[in-house]
């Protein structure tokens, strides 16, 4: 049953508003439900506990506050309590009163539905005077009881004491739910009280449902700790967001900071904050308090290492490095450990060797390796360190701590180099993004093979150019329909990206290489199993033999090194291939395909909108379209109607008109756009007519802003392979406009055209 | 004198003349279908292509990459192409592009059809 949150809810420990709170909405509902077993039979012998396993800083803090409101809101039998283990606390005992105390606030100001008492600040003798009638006696005892434990000799009967407050008797309509958030867990390591421990024993016996919020391995251990049978509890993985969500919420968090963005900042600040809620969070705190605008890569780039040099990350990250290694001396020596491993492309250490270079016990040394296991800064297994762990957040900090504390470094060259370096960083950082999100749908299509059976000619480029290239849609679709020669398809098993196979791969990125393990006719024998090794080529033109021959080569290679037997190679080209190379996959016995019969493939397996907008001002027109079939169209009607208004000569009008059209298929095809966009101006002035047009996405590597690099338009002989007949957009452009120009922008390309009136 | 649409591509042919009807943009889907069309029509037996543009408001470059794609098929061929009824922005965007250094242009079909059945030499431009 799914919990609808009451638009009514009220806020109250909740930072944000509810429809403000992004991204974690089902989890929300999870815990809702867990919530409400407190009225249900199932909880005598159910899974009482709901273990929140956190990657680090993926945030579940505000989760849990949205939960309590929402709890609270609903005014039912379950209280909620919900407690942060507070970082400044030093000791077991003092958080522990902490929590008695926080535990009767929130359960008065629930039974009395009084919502302003939970930030109210009160001493337990308040808190009974203003308890409800009902509640009086059982809470008197209680503080009479504390009162004995405070005065005696032992810390952990105190600790404990408090702690299991929420399991005294209730009146029967009341029943508390304890929210525990001890992601600050590893704060109290050093405590002489076991706290851990004691934490998940008093909520374990409790009767109640709880939830447990901490780091993943943290909480992991405490419950072994505990000797907690995992199985007896809900499981909750929380992780960073989704990129979607990621989006919504730097979007939102700058609307309430008033912070300015664009959507490539937007898109810039998601990927290098790695998704982090608490990341996004803290960046655009920092540019609302500095009344930062973060409207080009620059100025993120700028705030970034502020932050990280001295503002929010820095602290966060000093903090968390100040917990693991108090002793300046050693923390320093952490640091350089663990930057000195990485440059050499080291990604791992013996203990022994660190226990030597920080000269440390033994006990001291696990004890720092653990703080930074949980913490997941490396990944330490009792005999190596692997020291690449952590976010590239943390090894910029990590880096540039190392250059000014231990090389002594001037601080402003260090920070003119972190910007330098982020801001190249940044581009590709975008690119890689796009490239995933433009890639391919490989393994999804391959999960879909299932032993079905296709024509086959959409695995062979050759025979399908031949029946059908330049066919109109619905004439493939039929003689598809009508073909004979069918082939049944494997059925997949497991699919991986092939730069998990081979290191090799890794330069033409994470998406275009697949091996899928697959058993032919979906029977499970060793002669049916075949390994599909399937690559998508970059080409902008039909894939020639040359490219062809160095893929079957590199997958072969592959193949020899992972002792796979049996392959069956698939290359994918945009365009397809050229004869010679489609005479060379047949000779290799490996399958062709074009993006076209990609996609009528994915249609077999499986079964745009025009937005004007309002000008700025009445001598201005925008236009924003999808990339796609003859869209570009639209736009030349566009500015030819423009055009006609400032009186154009006809020819005038076509060479614009051409002009924008080639503008528009240069955009499309050069752009890995994530939107698929394209952003078209035109501005009319006295003389002149003004057109730009954008794209977002990677700025193509052949185009400098002048045009170099590309022949020119008068050609003089015919032009033999069809590669020297592309690329004349620019040129063209150049040659029928009167001023071209490239406008530098942080992503994509923007070209801006302009022609003169001419009576 | 048959008259074919198939392909979305008009098409007829006069003797071992075929007359292929370019659509109102040639881009690279529009440009491929005639390409496709006089593939077709060359295979058939045809001795020369007359391509008109009469409806032909605007040529990108795509789609004049893969009209030179039909000169070099026709020419391998041996037949001869003439380009017929060009407006006059798309014949100075074949001109920009030197694409009529390598075609004969016609002023309509008639006139394309009259000079291929007393065929010029391949430089020699007509109309326009």
């Amino acid at each position: 049953m799914k919990h609808r949150r009451n638009q009514q809810e009220r806020q109250i420990l909740g930072r944000v508003k509810h429809g403000e709170f992004i991204g974690r909405t089902s989890e929300l509902e999870r815990l809702v439900a867990h919530a409400t077993k407190a009225n249900s039979p199932a909880l005598a012998n159910g899974a009482q506990g709901l273990l929140i396993l956190m990657a680090p800083l993926a945030g579940v803090s505000e989760l849990l506050r949205q939960t309590f409101d929402s709890l609270f809101s609903r005014r039912e039998e379950v209280i909620p309590i919900y407690f942060a283990l507070p970082a400044a606390e030093t000791t077991a005992v003092s958080a522990a009163i902490e929590f008695l105390n926080t535990f009767l606030l929130q359960y008065i100001a629930y039974r009395r539905d009084e919502p302003g008492l939970c930030h109210a600040s009160l001493t337990l003798n308040d808190l009974l005077k203003l308890a409800p009638a009902a509640d009086v006696e059982w809470i008197e005892e209680l503080l009479e009881a504390y009162n004995q434990q405070r005065f005696g000799e032992d810390d952990r009967a105190l600790v404990r004491f408090c702690l299991n407050a929420p399991a005294r008797s209730f009146p029967r309509d009341a029943r508390p739910f304890v929210m525990f958030d001890a992601v600050q867990l590893g704060a109290y390591a050093d405590s002489a009280v076991p706290f851990a421990l004691e934490i998940v024993r008093a909520l374990k016996s409790g009767g109640n449902p709880f939830v447990l919020a901490g780091l993943r391995r943290e909480v992991l251990d405490a419950m072994a700790l505990a000797g907690g049978n995992l199985e007896a509890h809900e499981i909750m993985r929380v992780g960073q967001l989704g990129e979607e969500d990621a989006r919504n919420l730097v979007s939102s968090t700058a609307r309430r900071q008033q912070v300015s963005i664009t959507e490539e900042t937007r898109d810039l600040l998601v990927q290098q904050l790695e998704c982090s809620p608490f990341f996004i969070n803290a960046m655009l705190q920092a540019a609302g308090d500095k009344r930062l605008p973060l409207d080009s890569y620059l100025a993120c780039e700028r705030l970034y290492v502020d932050e990280l040099m001295g503002g929010r990350l820095n602290r966060y990250f000093s903090s968390v490095l100040e917990h693991i290694a108090p002793q300046p001396q050693i923390r320093a020596a952490v640091v350089r450990l663990l930057c000195e491993a990485t440059p050499q492309g080291k990604r791992s250490a013996s203990v022994e060797s660190w226990r030597k270079r920080l000269k440390l016990d033994s006990v001291a040394v696990e004890q720092l390796l653990e703080s930074l296991h949980i913490h997941e800064l490396v990944n330490c297994d009792g005999e190596t360190i692997d020291v690449s762990g952590g976010s590239n957040l943390w090894r910029d900090y990590l880096k540039s701590r190392f250059r000014l504390d231990a090389l002594r470094e001037p601080r402003a060259l260090v920070v003119a180099d972190v910007i330098a370096d982020a801001l190249k960083r940044a581009p590709q950082t975008i690119a890689h993004h796009y490239r995933r999100a433009a890639s391919l749908p490989l393994r999804e299509l391959l999960g879909k093979f299932n032993s079905q059976r296709v024509p086959r000619s959409l695995f062979d480029f050759a025979a399908f150019a031949e029946n059908y290239k330049g066919a109109p849609l619905d004439e493939v679709a039929a003689g598809l329909d009508e073909q004979t020669e069918l082939m049944r398809l494997p059925q997949v098993v497991h699919t991986a990206s092939g730069v998990s196979f081979s290191a090799a791969l890794r330069q033409f990125g994470e998406e275009s290489t697949v091996v899928a393990h697959a058993f032919g006719a979906g029977v499970y024998t060793n002669q049916n199993e075949v390994v599909w090794l399937v690559a998508k080529l970059e080409s902008k033109l039909e894939a020639d033999a040359a490219l062809v021959g160095r893929w079957l080569d590199l997958l072969d290679a592959v193949a020899r090194q992972s002792g796979i037997v049996k392959t069956q190679m698939w290359l994918i080209a945009n365009e397809g291939f050229s004869i010679e190379a489609s005479e060379l996959l047949r000779e290799r016995k490996a399958y062709g395909s074009s993006r076209q019969q990609f996609d009528l493939l994915i249609g077999r397996l499986s079964e745009n909108s025009n937005v004007t907008q309002p000008a700025d001002n009445e001598d201005e027109f925008q236009l924003i379209f999808p990339m796609g079939t003859d869209n570009e169209m639209l736009a030349a009607s566009a500015v030819e109607q423009v055009a006609r208004r400032l009186s154009f000569t006809p020819e005038a009008i076509n060479q614009i008109k051409t002009a924008v059209v080639e503008a528009c298929i240069n955009a499309s095809e050069h752009s890995l756009s994530p939107d698929r966009k394209i952003y078209q101006r035109f501005q009319v002035q006295n003389d002149r007519l003004v057109i730009t047009i954008s794209s977002r996405g990677i700025l193509p590597t052949n185009i400098t802003g002048n045009g170099e690099g590309e022949p020119g338009p008068e050609v003089e002989s015919k032009p033999q392979k069809s590669d020297d007949r592309r690329g004349w957009g620019l040129k063209l452009i150049q040659t029928l406009m009167d001023e071209v120009e490239f406008e530098r922008v942080d992503e994509g390309t923007s070209l801006r055209m302009t022609k003169y009136l001419r009576h | 004198m048959a008259e074919s649409v198939k392909s979305n591509v008009r098409s007829h042919c006069v003797g071992t003349t075929a007359v292929v009807y370019a659509s109102d943009y040639l881009n690279k889907l529009t440009g491929e279908r005639i390409e496709r069309e006089c593939k077709k029509q060359l295979d058939s037996g045809a001795r020369a292509l007359v391509i008109d543009f009469s409806d032909t408001e605007l040529v990108n470059s795509i789609g004049i990459s893969i009209l030179l794609g039909i000169i070099d098929i026709a020419e391998k061929g041996g037949a001869l192409v003439v380009f017929s009824d060009v407006n006059n922005e798309t014949v100075q965007l074949f001109e920009m592009l030197g694409l009529t250094r390598h075609v004969v242009l016609a002023a309509n079909e008639q006139e394309a059809l009259t000079s291929l059945s007393a065929p010029p030499t391949q430089s020699q431009a007509i109309g326009h």
